[in-house]
């Protein structure tokens, strides 16, 4: 393909794995919920091993109100529009759970002091479209949807914010919910004309903490929905059961002619897999389960909360986390049935296996992650969502949340931490704030889905 | 109609306050800097303590019968209905989270939509 007519991001994932090495990220980092009256911001971390600010915040930029609960980010374009001369990977749209205003960042004219270019309100979006509770962003082509997990009163199941390129309400995306209770995360794979989305819970029910009873209660997830992508509704629900209970994150393989997806399924903290048969009906499995811990003060054994996975750009390695337990794990998923443990390593946590890392108390446990598009680095963060850290890790106000970066072995699997790298977010000018998701300007491996 | 609140944590401040109004929206607007995230009583971001009087909270969608019977209010929606005195910000959440695990809610402890009446145990 012709280079000089393109568009953002790479042709394949194959190219992207070629990419420039990352030379800074932006992770949001909060103050809702820590007691600290100051904006959440977008920090610009400097991750060139070169730079004398490496593994250091070199800019930070401030939401002009307090209490968004900045969580997940997405990006304008990626390489769903690659052909796409006419468009450019330069917002970031950083949407707020709690205040629903969605903020789009200009993280092109300057990389490395991005700047605030357009707020959509949340209250136009609540009288547009009935939805609140923004969680994640994907760009469609030269567009964007978002899951918003609660209608106007944080009740679920919300539904899909439509927005052009312009950062205007188009309106739902959605045609139908069906049946469907919670939303939560979601990822499509166009070639296969499917959409999956998983379940959280109302805003209402997970915004002011966990309680544990109301899992029974089915005020959590415990599904699995595909949709039929082009007709914009749900066709088919897998229930998983105890084996799936809070179905969070959900990705497909890079590769967009595949058919296989995985999601975490936090509290159950098993990774489900699905794929598509050779007569056309999609199958799932149970393909990993992650044991609970008995801890000496707890009267029942401690789950992992697996809250986030995450699917190399080659699609060998998938990524899980352990937020109380506190490990990283790296699975090799050549055989996607049948994942082989190739990694593990510890960060904080309840389990006590790593109170240190690189001479910094860790608050939390390992939380959302990065992965480098060459697949040697993963970066990962502590927190969670500021109400329930909050619950299981309070001394988390004073500490407040780090970022680590793991050297990954692509070749032959296995990650260790990395000794040289460690963003202490305990240190920050206003005090500890707590740092979340992360992107790179060059796209990442949670983002880039191809046509 | 107004009612007076007392904010104990910060020097026994007194605030005349319109009954009518959110107890958040009256307060920030004579500069009291306090926490708040989705303005519609959901979230919990804004939860404070009251010690004494009585508000009404009806639309708070945010707190289970735990936290209601530890005091805590949600000061988006909650209205004064008499003189109040409240403790105000994190200093007050000494109470309003706990590890679900270690220390889980009876069923009349839920959240009121779930909750059992206190006999039903």
């Amino acid at each position: 393909m012709d280079k000089s007519c393109c568009g953002p991001g790479y042709a394949s994932p194959t190219e992207a794995i070629k990419a420039p090495r990352e030379n800074l990220l932006y992770t949001i980092a909060i103050y809702t919920g820590t007691g600290i009256q100051k904006p959440d911001y977008l920090a610009t971390v400097d991750v060139d091993p070169n730079s004398p600010n490496y593994s250091k915040v070199i800019h930070r930029l401030e939401m002009p109100g307090i209490g968004d609960e900045l969580h997940h980010m997405g990006w304008n374009a990626c390489s769903s529009c690659h052909d796409d001369a006419n468009m450019a990977r330069k917002y970031l749209l950083l949407p707020g759970v709690r205040s629903n205003n969605i903020h789009i960042v200009d993280t092109a004219t300057n990389p490395s002091a991005p700047k605030l270019h357009k707020i959509i309100s949340g209250a136009d979006i609540k009288s547009k479209t009935n939805l609140s509770g923004p969680h994640t962003v994907h760009c469609l082509g030269s567009e964007i949807i978002v899951s918003m997990l609660g209608d106007a009163k944080g009740e679920a199941p919300g539904g899909y914010l439509h927005l052009n390129k312009d950062f205007e309400i188009v309106g739902r995306w959605e045609n139908s919910m069906g049946s469907i209770p919670f939303s939560y995360d979601f990822w499509y794979q166009p070639r296969h004309n499917i959409m999956v989305s998983s379940e959280w819970a109302a805003p209402n029910t997970f915004m002011p903490g966990f309680d544990l009873e109301e899992v029974g209660h089915l005020k959590y997830g415990r599904q699995l929905h595909f949709w039929d992508f082009e007709k914009r509704e749900p066709i088919e629900t897998f229930y998983l059961g105890e084996d799936g209970l809070v179905p969070l994150e959900v990705k497909f393989h890079h590769n967009p002619d595949s058919s296989h997806g995985f999601c975490g399924a936090a509290l159950s903290a098993n990774v489900i897999h699905w794929w598509k048969d050779d007569q056309g009906k999609w199958n799932w499995e149970k393909i990993i389960d992650v044991e609970n811990e008995p801890h000496p003060d707890w009267p029942i054994p401690i789950p992992g909360v697996m809250s986030a996975i995450l699917v190399s750009m080659d699609d060998k390695y998938l990524y899980l986390n352990n937020w109380l337990h506190g490990d990283m794990r790296q699975y090799d998923i050549s055989d996607p049935h049948k994942p082989v443990l190739t990694g593990q390593v510890w960060m904080g946590g309840l389990l006590g296996k790593a109170p240190e890392v690189n001479g910094v108390k860790m608050a939390g446990g390992p939380q959302m992650f990065q992965l480098s598009l060459d697949g040697k680095r993963l970066y990962v963060t502590t927190s969670l969502f500021s109400t329930w850290d909050n619950q299981f890790y309070p001394e988390i106000r004073e500490n407040g949340g780090v970022m680590v970066m793991i050297d990954c072995d692509p070749e032959n699997g296995g990650m260790s931490i990395n000794s040289d790298f460690i963003v202490n977010f305990g240190n920050e000018p206003n005090g500890p704030s707590r740092c979340h998701e992360a992107r790179y300007p060059g796209g990442d491996c949670t983002s880039d889905i191809w046509l | 109609m107004t009612h007076t609140v007392k904010i104990e944590n910060r020097d026994n401040s007194l605030y005349e306050v319109d009954a009518k109004r959110s107890l958040l929206e009256s307060l920030r607007e004579q500069g009291v800097d306090l926490p708040y995230g989705c303005k519609y009583g959901g979230c919990i971001t804004c939860a404070a303590k009251l010690t004494s009087g009585k508000v009404d909270q009806r639309r708070q969608v945010a707190l289970n019968n735990r936290q209601l019977n530890e005091g805590y209010i949600i000061l988006c929606v909650a209205r004064p209905k008499t003189d109040i005195s409240l403790k105000i910000g994190v200093e007050s959440h000494d109470k309003l989270y706990r590890n679900p695990f270690l220390d889980p809610l009876k069923p009349h402890e839920l959240k009121a939509d779930i909750a059992t009446s206190k006999g039903e145990n």
